[in-house]
């Protein structure tokens, strides 16, 4: 064997991988090409992606496959038809009314059509899951296969593809550098207030770029099912999971404005992909990893966290914010002093009576869930901390909680020390892991935090936690005991409720603590300008690690607890980076704001599912996802969250009732008009 | 040695030359206003001075001590207070938690566990200090205004209270009197005045309303493209040709 | 009130006007959310009148400037352009129907380039090398930003950007212009410049509805005035009589070489 032929081994290799990686990287390049046509059209980081890709998917099979339409036909309806008009339909029902909205509304609104739309898709054509389709493309046999140079193989799905990718990146650019719509296009998206000062009608432009990047979503969704093994045998919205995260870092590359970059990075990073996995050895560990689950997970986080561009992306603000009424204060802030006493009266009688209710005849099924429902309004707390103190979406809170559970797990299995101990330690570790995770995502903000603790969160799942030192060992299994501490038993199911509402009241208090005093301030400042925050010498990476880790530190005592409840970590049922987002909406929509609301999401987590939808209604679990949905849309209206529009509303009503004095949102204004205020 | 000063800054951005090697110092007790064209790199200055920018060359030093390379948290720390030509306010907040949040970054008591054992609260004495601030900028009872619901010239009276709030040793006002018309200019000014005199600080102030410049200020910079092109008493600078040929126009001094 | 605006509901009382004013705004009141700001605030600018509107800071003048433009939609009363119903209009028709508005503060794209945002502008009633001569005079009245302009309009100096922001609207002659804070954040030897161009498209027929801060340079350049007070009008009348009916220690007319 001579060192020529070795190396002629090696460039043979190399070409081929190339050749196999540019397919992957066509996959990836018209995913996150969709990703920035639609945050460049309409500025929402659109992670219902996956949902909009589905539905015109799903409906071409059905037409196509199932009922035996034309191909051109089934594509006319499946994407000239469906697609736009539910671009369309999102525009007008609720991207139109979230404009001005925070990063964080608009990802949680995208979140909730993401698990939604597929439901109510399923629901209303009858979608049979049961049956596979098969990998069918739309373009005519497409799995003929032609050999480039002779030896290299490529279908004609891929051909196409790659075709289509980058005609559609060459028109786009086209149409965003040339033409008089592409201008306006990128107007409204900085401000439609502005945009109509120029004449042009801002609600047309948008509804017309919805449509725009929807289609393109729907063109997008029949065309990877061929090329996508996760979409080959059975259609589920879920496949175009793995693909999106090596698309993210794509769309990355360009800061998810630049559709050459997207187009560019996705091929990239297919042709990166395939590389490693020829070239690098397989000896080691770490190594290993790389190649296979980990590898888009690194590079995504990787690329957001190293790349320059995105550190200094400042989007500019509309410059007609003004324009509208600030946002409705909270209603506890604006309620007169017969009005909170009347409330806590109120609900000191509610918790009494439920006690009573819970310790004297309660069954163990309902111990249960109400247990559960205090441990998961301690682990949504942790996003009081994060999204509504300090105004950040983190993806990453159920592995915080995974971390408290496995540490409870550890320590007890391991060294035998009491589950309370560690849990504590694990609150500990995660506090740790927060603090280390928050140095890289210091300067991120909005979507881009989002996305990287994403990454981390999946990392962890599909990585860490088949390490021993981490998710536990076959062999020991994942059991937990109940604790005994300072010589109480714990083990009973009345106990062991009593000491999880203890904590809850305790984290509580805590957290109402921070909010009211420095650290809260702190917050508050630079969640409203860094700039200025920093400006009367607010120390803002310090703020950022405290909310990291304070937040991580609570997801891992509730995940603790949720362990000993359940006396073992069910990881795959609770911890899960998918139920993760869930989290998120369900605490944002009812409320992040307060600790009541995060408490509320808990208990609706809980007890909603079970008790009001199956018992009551006989609902099976799609309902239950559309419902869901239907939550984060009208959350485009309330974006105080519901629990607080409700408060705001029956408190009107009350204030009314009371017919003390006039309401208490009338403006108080010495400088000027306002000083009427609100006419009763 | 001055309080503030800024030694040979110089700052480019693509393509243009937005500050070449430029002085200037502020000493406590002190008046001073920084006046140019538009684009003349005034802001810019004040970007270097706080930290918002680096410099390409040139040093920044506080109270003998360089401050070129401390973060913006710091130099604020030190006793540089600012406003902002383009408001920067804590949207979400009170009027008066703006103040509250400056009063209380700058007395320190921001520790995690005072937070945690119910020592951080707001107390009774702060708010009181926020609310007579407002009274004599004018704001008295705005205190719970959401910040959104002020018009442009209140906001910048807030943004001046702000930087009062810091207790600071310098201030920076980037044409803090712009959305205010003349009579209000005025008691800005003489508010401004009285405080100045109390807490002793020093005062750079950008302005185009010349009016107030002239009667407010003692000595003055003047910046044109980038660079400085007189120093020197209020009275005199206001007279000088090059001044006029740049930024003045027509106008005359005094005429009030 | 005063003179100019009638006690009641003109459109059915009075015979029709001789001139069909190009803005009138009837017993409008306008809030943002719980927050009044408007009380039964009624004016009017006819074809090529110039009026100056005025008040302390938080007065509302922001508000009826946004009003007039169709930002703001009044909570009562109407707003009348050239005699048609656009009370509920958006404010895209009214920019169609000649009555443009520059907001106050720094009322451009900001992610755009300075090119963009005046190709944006000039290109809907314009084509390609009417864009092209529109750009080139607009450049040629502020100079400082054509320099720039292929600069991000969001890191342009406050100045600059507000040249942009008038640059947009002083190449047309549009019906009505409406300029909030006009010469907020520019230099005398600009504002100066300003006010020589808008004297200029006042002659070529438009109608000016400007809000300053500094009365000297408004009053010299309008026909009339209007006082704002509290979200209410207080006075209307000709611009000569505006500093003595606001009160001399109010307004103080100095700063201003013109006056
Ligand atoms: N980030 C940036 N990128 C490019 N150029 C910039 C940037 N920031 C400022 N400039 C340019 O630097 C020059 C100085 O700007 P600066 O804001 O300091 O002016 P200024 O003196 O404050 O003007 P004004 O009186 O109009 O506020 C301007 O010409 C501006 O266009
Ligand atoms: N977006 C807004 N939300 C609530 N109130 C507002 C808003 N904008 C202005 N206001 C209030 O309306 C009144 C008039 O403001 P404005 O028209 O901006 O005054 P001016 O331009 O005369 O300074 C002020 O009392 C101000 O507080
Ligand atoms: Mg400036
Ligand atoms: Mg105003």
């Amino acid at each position: 064997m001579t060192a020529s032929v070795l190396a002629a081994g090696v460039v043979e290799e190399t070409i081929r991988a190339f050749f196999q990686g540019l397919p992957i990287g066509a996959g990836f390049a018209l995913v996150a090409m969709s990703f920035v046509l639609t945050y460049k059209t309409s500025g929402v980081f659109n992670l219902a992606f996956g949902a909009q890709a589905f539905i015109s998917a799903a409906t071409y099979f059905e037409l196509h496959v199932r009922r035996d339409w034309p191909i051109w036909s089934a594509v006319l309806v499946a994407v000239v038809l469906v697609a736009p008009v539910l671009g369309l339909l999102l525009e007008r029902l609720i991207f139109r009314h979230v404009h001005a909205a925070s990063a964080v509304s608009k990802l949680v609104i995208s979140l909730g059509l993401l698990v939604a739309l597929p439901e109510l898709f399923k629901l209303i054509v009858d979608y049979n899951r049961e049956q596979p389709f098969g990998a069918v493309g739309i373009i005519p046999d497409g799995t003929t296969v032609y050999r480039l140079f002779g030896r290299y193989p490529v279908t004609r799905d891929e051909i196409a593809a790659f075709v289509i990718v980058v005609a559609a990146a060459l028109a786009l650019a086209a149409l965003f550098r040339y033409t008089r719509l592409g201008l306006r296009i990128r107007a409204v998206v900085q401000s439609p207030r502005m945009t109509e000062l120029n004449g042009v009608n801002a609600d047309w432009v948008s509804s017309g770029s919805w449509m725009l990047s929807s289609l393109f979503a729907g063109l997008a969704g029949v065309l990877l099912v061929p090329t996508t093994p996760s979409l080959g045998t059975v259609l589920e919205p879920t496949g175009y999971f793995p693909i999106v995260i090596s698309a993210l870092a794509a769309a990355a590359l360009g800061r998810l404005v630049s559709l050459p970059a997207a187009m560019f990075g996705g091929l990239a990073l297919g042709v990166v992909t395939t590389q490693m996995r020829t070239h690098v050895p397989r000896d080691n560990v770490i190594l290993a990893e790389l190649q296979g689950p980990a590898l888009p997970y690194v590079m995504l986080f990787a690329i957001i966290v190293f790349w320059p561009a995105i550190r200094r992306q400042v989007a500019g603000a509309d410059p007609l914010l003004g324009v509208s009424p600030p946002p409705p204060a909270l209603a506890a802030t604006s309620r007169s002093r017969g009005m909170t006493i009347y409330t806590r009266i109120m609900a000191l009688a509610f918790f009494t009576a439920v006690g009573i209710w819970t310790f004297g005849y309660a069954n163990d099924f309902w111990i249960s869930r109400i247990t559960h429902s205090v441990i998961f309004s301690i682990i949504f707390l942790s996003i009081v901390v994060f999204t509504g103190l300090g105004g950040q979406i983190a993806l990453c809170q159920v592995t915080f909680a995974a971390i408290g559970a496995f540490g409870a797990m550890q320590f007890a299995q391991r060294w035998d020390i009491s589950v309370i101990v560690g849990m504590l330690a694990g609150a500990a570790i995660a506090a740790a892991v927060g603090a280390v995770l928050s140095i890289p995502v210091m300067r991120l903000g909005g979507i881009w935090l989002a996305i990287a603790t994403l990454a981390f969160a999946l990392f962890f799942h599909d990585v860490l936690v088949k390490y021993s030192w981490v998710g536990g060992s076959l062999f020991h299994g994942r059991g937990v005991p109940r604790p005994e501490f300072l010589g109480v038993d714990f083990s009973s199911r009345e106990n062991f409720l009593i000491l999880s509402i203890a904590i809850l009241v305790l984290v509580g208090v805590l957290i109402i603590l921070i909010r009211e005093s420095s650290t809260g301030m702190a917050l508050r400042a630079l969640r409203g300008s860094e700039t200025a925050a920093e400006s009367i010498g607010v120390i803002s990476w310090r703020s950022r690690v405290i909310v990291f880790s304070v937040s991580a530190a609570i997801a891992a005592i509730g995940g603790g607890l949720l362990a000993m409840e359940e006396r073992l970590v069910g990881y795959e049922a609770n911890f899960d980076p998918q139920t993760g987002l869930f989290w998120l909406v369900i605490v944002v929509v009812l409320g992040a704001r307060t600790v009541e609301g995060g408490i509320q999401a808990g208990v609706a987590f809980v007890i909603f599912p079970e008790l009001v939808l199956h018992r009551w209604f006989g609902l099976d679990g799609a309902w239950r996802f559309v419902l869901f949905g239907f939550a984060a849309i009208s959350f485009a209206r309330h974006p105080e969250g519901l629990l607080e529009h409700g408060k705001r509303r029956s408190q009107a009503l009350m204030q009314r009732a009371f017919a003390r004095r006039a309401p208490a949102m009338a403006a108080a204004g010495a400088g000027g008009a306002a000083e009427t205020g609100e006419e009763p | 040695m001055s309080l503030l000063a800024a030694d040979g800054i110089t700052k480019r951005f693509a393509g243009i030359t937005a500050l070449d090697d430029v002085h200037i110092a502020v000493d406590e007790g002190e008046r001073v206003g920084l006046i140019g064209p538009n684009g003349a790199g005034k802001t810019t200055l004040f970007n270097c001075l706080l930290g918002l920018l680096r410099p390409d060359a040139g040093s920044v030093s506080f109270d003998g001590q360089s401050i070129t390379r401390l973060p913006i948290y710091r130099r604020a720390r030190l006793g540089i207070g600012r406003t902002f030509q383009r408001v920067e306010l804590f949207s979400g907040s009170s009027v008066r938690d703006h103040l509250l949040f400056a009063h209380r970054i700058r007395s320190g008591t921001g520790a995690l566990w005072k937070d945690l054992l119910g020592l951080g609260l707001p107390k009774p004495a702060e708010i009181e200090r926020c609310d007579t601030l407002l009274e004599s900028l004018g704001l008295g009872g705005m205190g719970d205004e959401p910040i959104e619901a002020l018009s442009l010239g209140q906001s910048r009276l807030v943004e001046v209270a702000r930087a009062l709030m810091t207790q600071p040793r310098v201030v920076l006002l980037d044409e803090p009197s712009s959305g205010l018309d003349r009579a209000e200019t005025t008691a800005l000014a003489d508010t401004l005045a009285r405080i100045q005199t109390e807490q002793g600080f020093g005062l750079l102030l950008v302005e185009h309303d010349v009016e107030l410049v002239a009667t407010f200020t003692e000595r003055t910079y003047v910046l044109n493209f980038g660079k400085l092109i007189t120093h020197g008493p209020t009275s005199e600078v206001m007279r000088d040709d090059e001044v006029r040929a740049a930024y003045l126009g027509d106008f005359v001094a005094g005429t009030s | 009130m005063t003179d100019a605006t009638t006690t009641a509901d003109p459109a059915e009382m009075a015979p029709a006007p001789l001139v069909i004013p190009v803005l009138e705004m009837r017993h409008v009141n306008a809030a943002y959310g719980p927050f009044r700001a408007l009380f039964d605030v009624s004016l009017s600018v006819g074809e090529g009148e110039t009026v100056a509107l005025l008040g302390r800071n938080g007065a509302g003048k922001t508000t009826v400037a946004r009003v007039a433009s169709g930002l703001v939609e009044p909570t009562g009363g109407e707003v009348m352009v050239d005699g048609n119903d656009f009370t509920k209009t958006r404010a895209y028709r009214y920019a169609k129907a000649g009555v443009v508005h520059v907001p106050e503060g720094r009322a451009v794209f900001p992610d755009f380039s300075v090119e963009e945002n005046l190709t944006l502008a000039f290109s809907r009633t314009r084509d390609r090398s009417g864009v092209r001569d529109a750009l080139a005079r607009a450049f040629e009245l502020f100079p400082p930003i054509a320099q720039r302009r292929r600069q991000i309009a969001g890191t342009l100096s406050g100045g600059e950007q507000r040249m942009l922001a008038m640059a947009r609207v002083l190449v047309e002659t549009p019906r009505l212009l409406i300029a909030d804070e006009l010469s907020l954040g520019l230099a005398p030897i600009v504002t100066d410049e300003v006010y020589a161009v808008l004297a200029r498209i006042r002659d070529a027929g438009t109608a000016l509805l400007i809000v300053e801060q500094h009365m000297g340079h408004a009053l010299a350049l309008c026909d009339r005035a209007i006082l704002l007070d509290h979200g209410a009008i207080s006075w209307q009348g000709p611009a000569s009589e505006a500093a003595q009916a606001a009160g001399a220690s109010l307004f103080d007319t100095g700063g201003d070489s013109r006056s």
